[in-house]
């Protein structure tokens, strides 16, 4: 449940779309100081994750009548509308959260005060990492899940939807991730590192229509170990 | 020296607090213990057995010393029968800030405790766990808010009867020390320090196990070692490195393993009996402090208590070598090797520096430490000392900057010990203190500082009667420095002597005194260490660096171990590197040999602080001004590399502008048009962001050229002021990267950006504006849940500075939101910030 991934690449699309590329053309200088920060990306990166699964115990509304997914063996609650929506029918959830490290964040607070075209630079190789690792945490659910033979959706984080910030605190107890990760909080619930990601995945008992559609299209494929198996997390 | 005192000013500690106190021990095998003549046994996981026992995850474990004591008495009680001597509380997570207002940290602690001692413990440790949230500068949370979180928790476990602290699981050496303070100023307790490492042997912010060493057991750990994080095996060599370099006893509580999920359930796989083997290793090598963290059981501790039966402590060999330590990495001299400090952090008689000081504007410090450091320096010095400025602020402020950009030890060069003492009091390392001197005053005055917080410091042989002539003179002033270095317990290896460097051209019998001094220091004093600032020497003669270089070849032979000196002087470091070749420091002349193969005997010339810098970060490497098919004409081309976004060549360009025309027809007539072309074409979506910005760093290049041709033709006033701007991210907000756009490009169109950071206070920006009159702030929010801060930082503006104007920006932001929190512009991005700067001010 503390992992460690081998991430040897950065989407340099991804990395360009954060930047707002649309295509244009751009100096050499420009396009060898974005692939520098790429690969210093890589290297002072420690893509980890930690995640857990517990099973879900009932639905409700809270007082406040807000809609509630109760969590076995965890106090963590999954609360909102478009939580209760995301895990409606879901019999486990998949708890996640993963970070590139400290020495990202020391990278980006140096840049910070010394090269602040590097910094957006840099900034965006790492959100394309930190993504990448969410992508191969994420898969490490879908396979645990499948070998209980259940079906996942897709990863979905506090603070999108109304799904409350105030997750966070409990979330990262839960998996006691300052301990396993680093990842610490400020009072304004932000993660520190802040290129981590905390996310739910929903575990059902049957296909869902949000069950990645194709192999070939899957952020988790290269994280995939279902695949090598001759299955697929479709069944 | 200002009038203020050290124990003037903020009064947060009690006033007595420099002064060295005894321990408190409980009994003499503690004492024997604390002296590492005798083994100790802790006990093993709290948090695991509170699992097995049905804890859900998520909930704060400490709560049950209220709700169910039972419980967590049985927990301990199954830890003394496996022969614990050492109890720790379930108080991991008790602070202020975790336990919010579910109960009082002293509640917990009298619970907590109380559930120790009725478990039969022999010893109650209190545990401290980390507060949760993250320091400064990484994070938000100030030095003096995580130590009034520890000392409430050590306050409240000393009232309640704990024997010792235990602070563990620590992985920001800060944080360790905050902690530690805590627990030295609020009680006499002895105090264990244990950080986390990962695989890589480094804690989650960086920290070695040598940095962790040196650090903690300077500042007065009584115990320092590991715990958590990894399996003994693993834990095993990462303790072994602490060990040469702990003038304390050294302790190890390992996991037992890794944890993985079996069927639902968390397990580590290291048993008792493969636990204790790793174990036995650790203390062959020395270890004396044994337990166990996540993952052991009883049985763990049974083993490991049997494995103590009959052995006596290893005999162990703890380095003498001076050392000095940043968050990340030591800084160690053993004798014969020589070190090398960066002097260029220091405003006297260096322009650049003072201006850089004054405005607040830190990039030029920022990039002279990386620039420092890639030339060889070792350990940086930092001075704040201008009379305009508020040093003890500036200094504070530098030595937290410089920590995300270098991780060399600094040396703190103050002569006021109050901004010694700041500087010190939060740096999470070990600090060389510049200096002391002869004087009682001033050796009552910095020594007390040295000693509480641990640092090395540099003694001058200067007292009340000046600086001796001879070099005997200066032998006994070091004497009297190194005497009551002693009476403090400062070791040896943490003095080092400065004999002094004065110009040979006023006094020629100066060198030799000076060189005798260093042989005589080293000869009489054994153990001490010496520095010396070498330029002084060659004042008022002509060819200076080599004189300067020929003196410091003297020097190292005399004996000196650390050269104060300009790393970026490519002479200075070519004496360096060749003295260690001569010395054997530099074995079989490796490095020489790799760096120096083919160097000619050409004179170097000495690069300026500023062509290096600017070479140096020059984006892409030194292409050349004029690349086939640019056109010629010095004017176009700087244009075409603004628009580029080439920053390398713009100095040379614009310096050929300014000689053909006049500094504002490069203002006016190349750089400003050429950034309008910019913007029209970020606007159009022919630039994309990367593009913009590398465009406005050329032209700032290109501005700061134009800066320094005016000032140095006296013509200051030709350049017009446009106003000032102060920009910030909003309290609670750590995103500062479309702060940085925004400045970046209001400072191209010429206006004086003062720029507060981030995460900053309402009153802060109220008081900058304030300060200057300014007429415009800009303020930054990323987060949904820092939009109020911005609301409240607005609503104080509209107080205390009615005049200025606010505009608001962050990727949560729209018209609706900026309206709604009283701003008076919504700027969706860089370039319409910078049009509402030119429609305020102008």
């Amino acid at each position: 449940m503390v992992e460690s991934y081998d991430i040897g690449s950065i989407d340099r699309s991804e990395v360009l779309r954060y930047m707002g590329y649309a295509g244009q053309s751009m100096t050499a200088e420009l396009e060898g100081r974005i692939d520098g920060c790429m690969k210093r990306c890589l290297s002072v990166g420690g893509p980890r994750g930690v995640w857990r699964i517990f099973d879900v115990e009932g639905t409700g509304t809270k007082e406040d009548g807000t809609p509630c997914v109760r969590l076995a063996g965890t106090s963590l609650e999954l609360l909102g509308t478009s939580m209760q929506k995301h895990m409606e029918g879901a019999v486990a959830v998949g708890v996640m959260a993963v970070t590139v490290g400290m020495g990202v964040e020391r990278e980006l607070r140096r840049l910070s005060l010394t090269d602040r075209v590097g910094q957006v630079v840099f900034d965006a190789a790492a959100t394309t990492l930190v993504e990448r690792t969410a992508d191969a945490c994420e898969a490490s659910i879908v396979a645990a899940g499948h070998e209980r033979g259940l079906f996942a959706n897709f990863r979905f984080s506090p603070g999108y939807g109304d799904m409350p910030m105030a997750t966070q605190p409990v979330l990262l107890q839960a998996l006691d991730a300052q301990r396993q990760l680093g990842i610490t909080l400020t009072d304004t619930l932000l993660m520190v590192p802040t290129k981590s990601v905390t996310a739910v995945v929903g575990l059902f008992e049957t296909i869902q229509p949000s069950t990645h559609a194709s192999c070939a299209g899957c952020p988790c494929f290269d994280f995939c170990t279902i695949r090598p198996t001759g299955h697929t997390c479709r069944g | 020296m200002s009038a203020k005192g050290p124990n003037t000013g903020e009064e947060r500690w009690p006033k007595d607090r420099l002064v060295p106190h005894s321990r408190r021990v409980r009994d003499e095998h503690l004492a024997a213990v604390l002296r590492g003549e005798e083994f100790l046994l802790l006990d093993g996981a709290m948090g695991t057995q509170l699992q097995a026992r049905g804890l859900a995850a998520g909930e704060l474990p400490e709560l049950l010393c209220l709700t169910n004591p039972a419980e967590i008495r049985e927990v301990h009680a199954s830890y003394v029968s496996a022969g614990a001597e050492v109890v720790t509380t379930n108080t991991f997570g008790a602070n202020a800030a975790k336990l919010g207002d579910t109960a009082s940290v002293a509640e917990v602690f009298s619970a907590a405790v109380a559930c120790a001692c009725e478990a039969g413990a022999r010893y109650v440790a209190a545990d401290l766990g980390p507060t949760g949230q993250l320091l400064e500068p990484m994070g938000p949370l100030p030095f003096d808010d995580a130590y009034g979180l520890f000392a409430e928790q050590v306050r409240a476990a000393d009232a309640a009867g704990a024997d010792l602290f235990v602070i563990e699981t620590m992985a920001d050496l800060a944080e360790a020390k905050a902690a530690l303070l805590a627990v030295r100023e609020n009680s006499d307790l002895p105090a264990f320090v244990t950080m986390t490492f990962g695989e890589d042997g480094r804690t989650f912010l960086g920290t070695t196990p040598e940095a962790a060493a040196v650090t903690l057991s300077s500042l007065g750990a009584d115990v320092v070692g590991i715990n958590c994080g990894l399996g003994p095996a693993a834990v095993a060599p990462l303790v072994k490195r602490m060990l040469p370099w702990a003038s304390c006893p050294v302790m190890a509580q390992a996991n037992a393993g890794l944890p993985h999920v079996v069927d639902g359930v968390t397990t580590y796989d290291v048993g008792p009996e493969e636990y204790a083997e790793a174990v036995a290793g650790m203390l062959d090598a020395g270890v004396t402090v044994i337990g166990g963290c996540c993952g052991t059981t009883p049985q763990h501790i049974a083993r490991e208590h049997e494995l103590l039966a009959g052995r006596v402590p290893a005999e162990r060999h703890v380095r003498d070598s001076f050392a000095v330590s940043s968050a990340q990495e030591i800084c160690s001299l053993d004798y014969g090797q020589v070190g090398v400090i960066g002097e260029r952090i220091n405003p006297t008689g260096k322009r650049l520096m003072k201006e850089a000081l004054r405005s607040g504007d830190h990039d030029y410090v920022m990039n002279m430490a990386i620039e420092q450091g890639r030339a060889g320096a070792q350990i940086l010095d930092v001075n704040a000392g201008l009379p305009e400025i508020d040093e003890r602020a500036v200094m504070c402020q530098l030595v937290s900057e410089l920590q995300g950009v270098s991780t060399l030890p600094l040396q703190i060069d103050a002569a006021d010990p109050a901004v010694i003492e700041a500087a010190v009091r939060s740096y999470p390392g070990k600090a060389l203190i510049n200096s002391t001197n002869g004087k009682a005053q001033t050796m009552a005055d910095v020594l007390p500082i040295v000693k509480h917080y641990g640092c090395a410091v540099v003694g001058l042989t200067l007292d009340e009667d000046g600086i001796p002539a001879t070099a005997e003179g200066r032998l006994s002033i070091a004497r009297k420095i190194v005497r009551e270095c002693e009476q403090l317990d400062i070791p040896r290896h943490d003095v080092v002597i400065d004999c002094l460097t004065m110009a040979a051209s006023t006094d020629q019998t100066q060198p030799r005194a000076i060189l005798d001094a260093i042989r005589l220091v080293k000869q009489e004093l054994p153990g001490v260490r010496t520095v010396l600032g070498v330029s002084n020497i060659s004042f008022g003669l002509p060819f200076r660096p080599l004189v300067n270089g020929t003196f410091l070849a003297a020097a190292f032979s005399a004996g000196l171990d650390l050269a104060i000196i300009n790393p970026c002087l490519t002479r200075m470091m070519d004496v360096v590197d060749s003295w260690r070749v001569l010395s054997g420091e530099d074995e079989s002349a490796q490095y020489f040999v790799a760096n120096y193969a083919g160097r000619g005997d050409r004179a170097p010339a000495p690069v300026s602080a500023g062509e290096k810098a600017a070479a140096l970060s020059a984006g892409a490497s030194a292409a050349p001004a004029v690349a086939p098919g640019e056109p010629a004409d010095a004017a176009a081309r700087a244009c075409e590399l603004v628009l580029a976004g080439r920053k390398g060549p713009m100095p040379e360009v614009v310096s050929q502008v300014i000689a053909e025309h006049d500094p504002m027809y490069a203002i006016n007539e190349v750089l400003i048009p050429a950034l309008d072309v910019v913007g029209e074409r970020f606007e159009k979506g022919i630039f994309f962001l990367p593009q913009l910005m590398a465009s406005a760093e050329a032209a700032k290049a290109g501005f700061e050229t134009i800066k320094a041709a005016v000032d140095a033709s006296g013509q200051g006033a030709n350049v017009p002021e446009k106003g000032s701007i102060v920009v910030c991210t909003v309290h609670g907000d750590i995103h500062d990267i479309g702060k940085n756009i925004v400045r970046m490009l209001l400072e191209n169109y010429g206006y004086n950006v003062i720029d507060l950071g981030r995460d900053v206070p309402p009153q802060v920006v109220a008081d900058a504006v304030v300060k200057d009159h300014v007429r415009l702030c800009g303020l930054s929010a990323l987060m949904t849940a820092t939009v109020p801060a911005m609301a409240e930082t607005i609503e104080l503006l509209r107080k205390e500075a009615p005049w200025c104007k606010v505009v608001v920006g962050g990727a949560v932001l729209n018209p609706e939101y900026a309206k709604m929190v009283g701003a008076d512009f919504y700027a969706k991005d860089a370039t319409e910030t910078a049009r509402i700067a030119v429609e305020v001010l102008g």
